[in-house]
């Protein structure tokens, strides 16, 4: 009984969740699928105006380039995107893509390597990173569910911290002497592409069947809805969000341990001012920063639309005096397209 | 309600936001312990320094050499404040620090422009102010210690042009074009590319001193030109790492001899620099004296307290002092190009760090 309230509407789109107001279901359902498109034409228009530009834009290395680059973005933008969806904030996820994986390097590497002295087997450096990852999920979610202390505060108090804790035990040096394990998932090549592309594909695929079609994940929706309405209904909205933010962690920690392969160390700002481009591609991708609305593949199209855009303005060769002011204006425009393509007011 | 409230979330996320940037990229450490080498303060007063920031190795050596140096000065040095590359927290930091009776400032003000305000304040208080890597827009200094920059772009820019014999692509990494450094180091490769190289095309490509930022675009670029055949990255600290890293990938680490090698020159002269310069994974760099910065910087400290002035002209150590316009000074040291052939030579900073 309690369940069908919550994961029987087998749309993705999410809006039914949000206690429809009377009357609007129905039209409601056909707009939510619109929204998930929303971007596709701005997507399209990019990619004929980067062939226009420059031939080189559609060759299969380019493309692949644009994807691997935004693997670590997208990774975090699906973490955020399944807070945000439950109705709260994580800001500290970017400060954990860079204390994951330095922590994981600093506890295996050797003391003349800017390491902690601890010469822990290489071999448990990986799953450490991972682990960090995953606790600073648990501690946010202890302080903001447990402890009612407000989301926004307590993840921003947790990127100054881990920052600090970062610079603190490095030295604030880059940690250069990577062992094997931390550069293989940001190099490795599978049937053709970058691993690191394969995992964020299976990771959102995983999120967005989940969250579309999985009872805890439609409770995910619900809680973002309506909090008060959900737990009513029978879900266990604490059990819901301590998972939502252990796994964002563990997303997080994930994206810091691809960057460090692919940049071959550990850079004190790793992740550094990353929650901001975070934020865009989500809000682009139509998640609403009230809860309860928008979709991982909208927020998948956000970070493909900033990642070509990035592309573009490389391979044309626009000036670095320039490139800021071109780069937010073809965001506004990408948005205004998507206004325009779905008629929906957006938020 | 809940719409106001989330509007306000909204609204604090990104006011909060725009002054983590700043804080965010670096925590509060590195400000090593006081030092209490001076206590026979020579010229008499006290010398407050502010360290810019404790997360970069170029920053964290020069961080180290300054209570090492004091000590060997004799200069009587307050505990150092570190500003965590924040010009908000420079002003704060050197208003406690002249409040705590330091009669002479050590700074190093990464926003060139904001500080002008703080240094006539300082002047009409009698306090002598040496700023250390960069010069200031505007305001009285006493010194400025600072390497040519201008000269890494030249270095940097003649060291690829021979080794391509004048003809090939390159791209640069460009430092943040807000900051005097970035900008002196890109406009003279640019002029100096221009006026004795028109056969190299130049990919300048613009990065915030941000590893991802330069990874990305030379991919980008290597995709769209394979045969790119030089480098010049502004800051090896930032660059080293992504770059080796990338051209790994694409097998594009070869010997010189290979017409497949791209030439690699790099700026800041840290220790992994010299390391891959030994081991042929790039060609040169050009060495940015951490050490001679903070010794001179103190120097010219210890100098104003005693009340002793300078001139433009030839110094004792190597370097010239130039007058940059109004009567300011300016200390320019050399900055040394280092390549296979005197990467050993023990006096280059980056081989005395451990």
């Amino acid at each position: 009984m309690t369940e069908t309230t919550v994961a029987s509407p087998g749309s993705p789109g999410g809006s039914p969740d949000k206690a429809p107001p009377p009357g609007g279901g129905h039209n409601g359902l056909g707009l939510a699928r619109f929204r998930d498109l929303a971007l596709v034409p701005a997507i399209l228009v990019l990619i004929v105006v980067g062939a226009l530009i420059e031939p080189a834009f559609l060759s299969a290395d380019n493309l692949t380039n644009v994807l691997q680059q935004q693997t670590e973005l997208s990774l975090l933008v699906l973490a955020e995107a399944i807070i945000l969806i439950a109705g709260k904030f994580d800001l500290s996820l970017e400060s954990t893509v860079g204390l994951a994986p330095a922590l994981g390097v600093a506890l295996v590497i050797p003391a003349a390597s800017n390491g902690l002295g601890t010469d822990l087997p290489v071999a448990l450096g990986v799953p450490i990173c991972l682990l960090i990852g995953m606790l600073v999920g648990a501690f946010n979610a202890l302080l903001i569910l447990r402890f009612k202390l407000s989301a926004f505060i307590v993840t921003l108090g947790m990127l100054i911290v881990l920052r600090g804790l970062q610079i603190g035990f490095t030295g604030g040096q880059n940690l250069f002497a990577l062992p094997e394990s931390f550069l293989y998932l940001g190099n490795a090549r599978w049937l053709g592409l970058p691993a690191s592309v394969w995992i964020c594909a299976v990771a959102y695929a995983a999120g967005i069947v989940t969250l579309g079609y999985f009872r805890h994940g439609r409770a995910v929706y619900a809680i973002g809805g309506n909090a008060d309405a959900a737990r009513a209904a029978g879900v266990r909205t604490d059990r819901v969000m301590w998972t939502v933010f252990v796994v964002a962690g563990l997303l997080a920690a994930l994206a810091g341990l691809l960057m460090t392969g692919r940049l071959g160390s550990v850079a004190a700002a790793q992740g550094d001012g990353m929650i901001f481009t975070v934020f865009a591609a989500a809000v682009i991708g139509g998640i609403s920063l009230d809860g309860g609305k928008g979709t991982l593949f909208g927020a998948l199209c956000g970070v493909l639309v900033l990642g070509l855009i990035n592309n573009i303005l490389t391979l044309a060769g626009v000036s670095a005096q320039w490139i800021q002011a071109i780069y937010g204006g073809i965001i506004l425009i990408a948005l205004m397209l998507a206004r325009l393509t779905t008629g929906k007011a957006q938020d | 309600m809940r719409r106001g409230s989330t509007a306000t979330a909204c609204v604090a996320l990104f006011t909060a936001c725009l002054t983590l940037t700043a804080c965010g990229s670096s925590g509060s450490s590195g400000t090593t312990a006081p030092s209490e080498g001076g206590s026979a303060a020579a010229g008499g007063g006290k010398v407050g320094i502010d360290f810019p920031r404790a997360d970069t190795d170029f920053w964290n050596s020069y961080n180290k050499y300054v209570p090492q140096m004091a000590t060997e000065l004799g200069i009587d040095l307050m505990p150092p404040t570190n500003s965590q590359n924040d010009v908000a927290k420079l002003v704060s930091n050197v208003q406690a620090l002249t409040s705590q009776g330091a009669k002479a400032i050590v700074m190093a003000p990464q926003d060139t422009g904001a500080i002008a305000t703080t240094l006539d304040q300082l002047d009409s208080k009698k306090i002598p102010v040496v700023t250390v890597d960069t010069r200031p827009d505007k305001g009285k200094t006493f010194m400025v210690v600072r390497a040519d920059n201008r000269a890494y772009g030249e270095k940097a820019c003649k060291f690829l042009g021979d080794q391509l014999k004048g003809k090939g692509k390159v791209v640069e990494f460009q430092g943040s074009l807000s900051s005097v450094n970035g900008r002196d180091r890109s406009e003279a490769f640019a002029e100096c590319m221009k006026a004795n190289y028109p056969g190299i095309t130049v990919f300048a490509e613009p990065t915030e001193w941000e590893g991802t930022k330069a990874s990305a675009a030379l991919q980008t670029r290597l995709t769209q030109h394979p045969d790119i055949n030089g480098i010049y990255m502004q800051a090896g600290g930032a660059f080293l790492a992504p770059t080796l890293q990338l051209l790994k990938s694409k097998n594009l680490i070869v010997p010189p001899t290979d017409p497949k090698h791209i030439f690699i020159v790099s700026n800041d002269g840290i220790p992994q620099e010299l390391k891959a310069i030994r081991e042929g994974q790039i060609d040169a760099t050009v060495s940015q004296p951490a050490d001679t910065y903070a010794k001179w910087a103190l120097f010219y400290a210890k100098a104003a307290l005693e009340g002793k002035t300078f001139a433009p002209g030839a110094t004792d150590h190597d370097s010239t002092i130039v007058d940059v316009g109004g009567g300011r000074l300016e200390d320019q040291l050399p900055a040394p190009l280092v390549t296979k052939d005197n990467v050993d030579d023990p006096n280059l900073w980056g081989n005395q760090v451990k």
